[in-house]
């Protein structure tokens, strides 16, 4: 009996232990993810409380008014169609259209959900609707607008600006945009998917800006990199002949640096690079920088990057060094990746929202930057800022050159299965004390990057910078 | 000094203030849950059934204890998931609610039934082996005759009556096993669980099948104190669950793959495979910590809402800190159980009052695990509250064995302490 006891005792500690389990993993789950699931598509529920609350203001951060409620308890947009259109990805739209706008993700404040029970039930005695928090956020809806008229017309793509002291984020894009008071069945049928936010949730290959990445890997696992000289030949011959890493336009660079290969964008340098790292090491350096992660940040639902895993060939390690194979990241993700270099090596956290305001006009809650990870050493980052600063001076990136600024940058142009045109990226920041600003754009579809992303993100330096 | 302890103890054991006042909130709190569907439907049946089903409660949890010395804080927290369980059935389907209200009255009264039978145990003893029997031959036969009911075909359909055996055999198992495991006839109780077992899978219902498992191998282990049979049990339950799987499911087991991607990809597949559990999930976050209220809420869209996903249609209307007390009064129950089964003077009887204690708090562990996507869905009910009467009756009749050991318990002491007061007054 005295053995039955004991072992009894035992049981009941691990049953209670599996019980009380139900309430970590719950309440765990529940607070990291809570807000997504209810802000979900899926959430069919969540018109039906909305309509029961009177949501209240979102202003950028200039105290703009982007969105407002009016008497009738219609939700009004700004009355500029330019401003509506570059702001609809970051807001969100009245049919809850765009996934994962401020309207919808931000619901629990904007609607007064997280108002306590006690505000709620004397609402509810006394018949009014209960009234929700204003909402001041990073953006800047004018800058916003401005680079969207840059951005060229047609294309599908996405741009993002983003400070890489704080992490807040000026300025997000996805193109094509649509005007939220002005939905027509033809916006709902456009096989571009207008709804769709490109900056956050289209997650593709990024061609060379990706080098930034295989850069960083060599400095760290392989000594004296920077003096060595490599060789480009102008291939790399993979048995089969099919997945041969040729150099952009057959080019044969010869003995060069690793600076000068990076300047020059070399396919045939950083292919042999990732194959000197393998798999193992370039994959490390890619999980440094928040590739694979699964990303549960406060203000923005952004679908995860994700290095390849499967069919690791010679070829595909080679072809992945460049930023091509199955990789997959967002534009945002991409100017983490810019700002995390910009930063000092520390990646911040994007940030949407600046502070919430309560009906009394008290401030509810002020946000502050959050360091998301350490990618990288300082020393590092300060060497592949030089190499970029190279890019834009005498590279593939002098389309970004602004005059009198030190710009840093990366181009990258991805050849994508069944399309036309190659994707242009460009990820850069403008390296000025005053000016802490990352940029990242993507043109699908475009051509090369040197001649389409570079001189666009010039133009959205020159939009930052004020310079005309 | 002696006496003065043991008069102490008995009046610790008998009145307790705490255990009144918590029956009184209760009713209460059952109360003004059926005054509000009264304003609410303003009809002659919610008001009756509003006044009824705190009567029940009253009675049963007075009464009960006053003739059958049964424990009263248990009875007091199943009395309240019961009426719980009557409350939400009434508000999401009136006729639900009555049938739930029916089979509370008659769980009670199964209760006080397996009550004095256990208190009598000793007369029973010749047929133990003969439960064993019979309880393969109940689940037999949904096997030769039986009715498919999502997937599994664990039914027995009797004119109008449909009921499930392997209700029924949980706690004829329990009972089974304990005598087996007290005679340490380990052999015996490994054949007969495996029997059951086998029977089990082919009526395709994997969950209680799990339950039986897991509450065998935890009474084997107590009884036996055997670390390597509990490791060889769990090695070999995982060894059978990546093989079968992959055989199972090219033979009749399609539930099975669905059931696996909705749980590892709820969102992905919200549409389809996954959409019981993100509508699940989302009836509790749109409940929010407070809940939307009584009759308020808006999880009426979940499947099969009644039985398996009771839970969180429960914390939509009445929020999540709720749910975590519900997580803590099943807690609550299990480690009375588990304290009656304690100090039990028998093998036999710790070993009834426990593995019914682990089968009740096993059982909701898998299915609150499976409601918010711990655990895959595996299709068992929440004990006391989902809506089933076979089921509400078993755990009811496994509340009836705990009772019963309890009052035998309860017996011993006051022997003992007659014997200490005679011997005080002999001295």
């Amino acid at each position: 009996m005295k053995n039955l006891r004991s072992m009894l005792r035992k049981a009941a500690l691990v049953m209670t232990v599996l019980l009380l389990s139900l309430v970590v993993f719950g309440a765990y789950n529940v607070s990291t993810q809570g807000n997504r699931w209810f802000s979900s598509s899926a959430n069919t529920h969540l018109r039906e409380l909305k309509a029961n609350a009177t949501a209240g203001n979102v202003y950028d951060r200039m105290g703009v008014l982007l969105a407002t409620t009016d008497i009738n308890g219609k939700r009004v947009y700004n009355p500029d169609s330019n401003i509506r259109r570059s702001m609809v990805h970051v807001l969100g739209d009245r049919q809850n259209n765009v996934g994962y706008g401020v309207e919808a993700f931000m619901a629990n404040r904007l609607y007064g959900f997280d108002t306590s029970p006690l505000v709620r039930l004397t609402h509810a005695i006394r018949g009014e609707k209960l009234k929700g928090n204003d909402l001041r956020l990073t953006v800047d809806s004018n800058l916003s607008s401005r680079i969207a008229r840059l951005f060229p017309k047609d294309h599908k793509g996405a741009c993002v600006v983003m400070n890489y002291r704080t992490g807040e984020v000026l300025s997000l894009l996805s193109f094509p945009n649509f005007d939220p008071d002005n939905i027509t069945e033809a916006t709902k049928q456009d096989r571009n998917r207008p709804f769709w936010n490109n900056a956050t949730r289209w997650v593709s290959a990024p061609g060379s800006t990706f080098k930034v990445i295989t850069l960083a890997s060599a400095l760290q696992n392989i000594n004296n990199i920077e003096n060595e000289t490599l060789n480009c030949s102008g291939i790399i011959e993979f048995p089969g002949g099919r997945h041969n890493l040729l150099d952009a336009g057959k080019a044969v660079h010869g003995d060069i640096s690793l600076k000068q290969a990076f300047t020059k964008s070399c396919n045939v340098v950083f292919g042999s690079l990732a194959l000197r790292l393998g798999d193992a090491q370039l994959s490390n350096t890619a999980a440094a920088f928040g590739i694979g992660d699964y990303f549960l940040f406060r203000d923005f639902v952004v679908e995860n990057s994700s290095y390849p895993k499967h069919n690791r060939t010679q070829s595909e390690i080679a072809w992945t060094g460049v930023g091509q194979s199955a990789l997959q990241i967002s534009p945002l993700h991409m100017c983490m990746i810019a700002s995390s270099i910009a930063n000092g090596g520390d990646m911040m956290e994007p940030q949407l929202l600046l502070r919430e305001i309560n009906p009394n006009n008290e401030v509810k809650e002020q946000f502050s930057p959050r360091v998301y990870k350490k990618a990288l050493s300082k020393e590092h980052a300060q060497i592949i800022s030089d190499y970029m600063y190279g890019v834009v001076q005498s590279g593939t990136g002098t389309g970004a050159r602004v005059k009198g600024y030190r710009i840093c940058g990366k181009t990258g142009s991805s050849e994508i299965d069944n399309q036309e045109k190659s994707n242009a990226w460009f990820i850069g920041f403008i390296d000025e004390e005053n000016y802490p600003y990352a940029v990242c754009v993507a043109v699908m579809n475009a051509g090369s990057a040197g001649k389409v992303a570079a001189p666009l993100a010039g133009e959205i330096f020159k939009e930052i910078l004020g310079v005309r | 000094m002696r006496k003065n302890k043991k008069r102490l103890n008995k009046k610790r054991i008998n009145k307790n203030p705490l255990v009144n006042k918590l029956a009184f909130t209760i009713v209460l709190f059952i109360f003004s849950g059926f005054a509000m569907l009264t304003v609410k439907n303003m009809d002659m049946q919610t008001l009756v059934i509003s006044i009824a089903v705190p009567l029940i409660f009253l009675m049963s949890t007075t009464l009960i204890p006053k003739i059958f010395f049964a424990d009263k804080l248990l009875l007091s927290l199943v009395n309240f998931l019961c009426s719980l369980g009557v409350l939400v059935l009434y508000r999401m389907d009136p006729a639900k609610g009555v049938n739930h209200a029916i089979n509370y009255v008659v769980g009670l009264i199964t209760m006080v039934v397996i009550m004095l039978v256990v208190k009598n145990l000793s007369r029973f003893r010749k047929l133990f082996p003969i439960i064993g029997l019979f309880s393969i031959a109940m689940l037999a036969l949904p096997v030769v005759a039986g009715k498919e009911i999502g997937g599994a075909k664990a039914w027995i359909q009797i004119g109008s009556i449909g009921f499930q055996p392997s209700e029924v055999v949980k706690i004829m198992l329990v009972v089974a096993n304990a005598y087996f495991l007290s005679k340490k006839k380990i052999f015996y109780s490994m054949a007969f669980t495996g029997m059951c077992l086998l029977l089990l899978v082919l009526q395709r219902d994997l969950g209680t099948a799990l339950l039986y498992y897991v509450v065998t191998l935890v009474m084997m282990f107590v009884a036996s104190g055997s670390w390597a049979l509990l490791a060889g049990g769990v090695i070999g339950a995982g060894a059978v669950a990546v093989l079968g799987y992959s055989l199972l499911k090219r033979i009749g087991f399609a539930h099975l793959e669905r059931r696996l991607l909705a749980w590892l990809n709820p969102w992905g597949n919200y549409k389809d495979a996954g959409y019981q559990t993100v509508q699940s999930l989302l009836a509790i976050v749109n409940g929010g910590a407070f809940g939307l209220g009584l009759g308020a809420g808006n999880a009426s869209q979940i499947p099969v809402k009644e039985t398996d996903f009771i839970f969180p249609f429960i914390l939509n209307e009445f929020g999540m800190i709720f749910g975590v007390c519900l997580v803590l009064i099943y807690i609550i129950i299990f480690l009375r159980g588990i304290a009656v089964a304690m100090r039990c003077n028998h093998r036999m009887h710790s070993l009834m009052a426990a593995g019914c204690s682990f089968f009740i708090a096993f059982q909701t562990f898998v299915i609150i695990g499976g409601n918010i996507n711990m655990l895959p869905i595996t299709g068992v009910t929440l004990p006391f509250v989902s809506y089933g009467g076979t089921s509400l009756l078993s755990s009811m009749g496994m509340m009836g064995v705990i009772q019963g050991i309890a009052s035998i318990n309860k017996r011993h002491i006051m022997q003992d302490e007659l014997l200490a007061d005679i011997g005080e007054g002999l001295a």
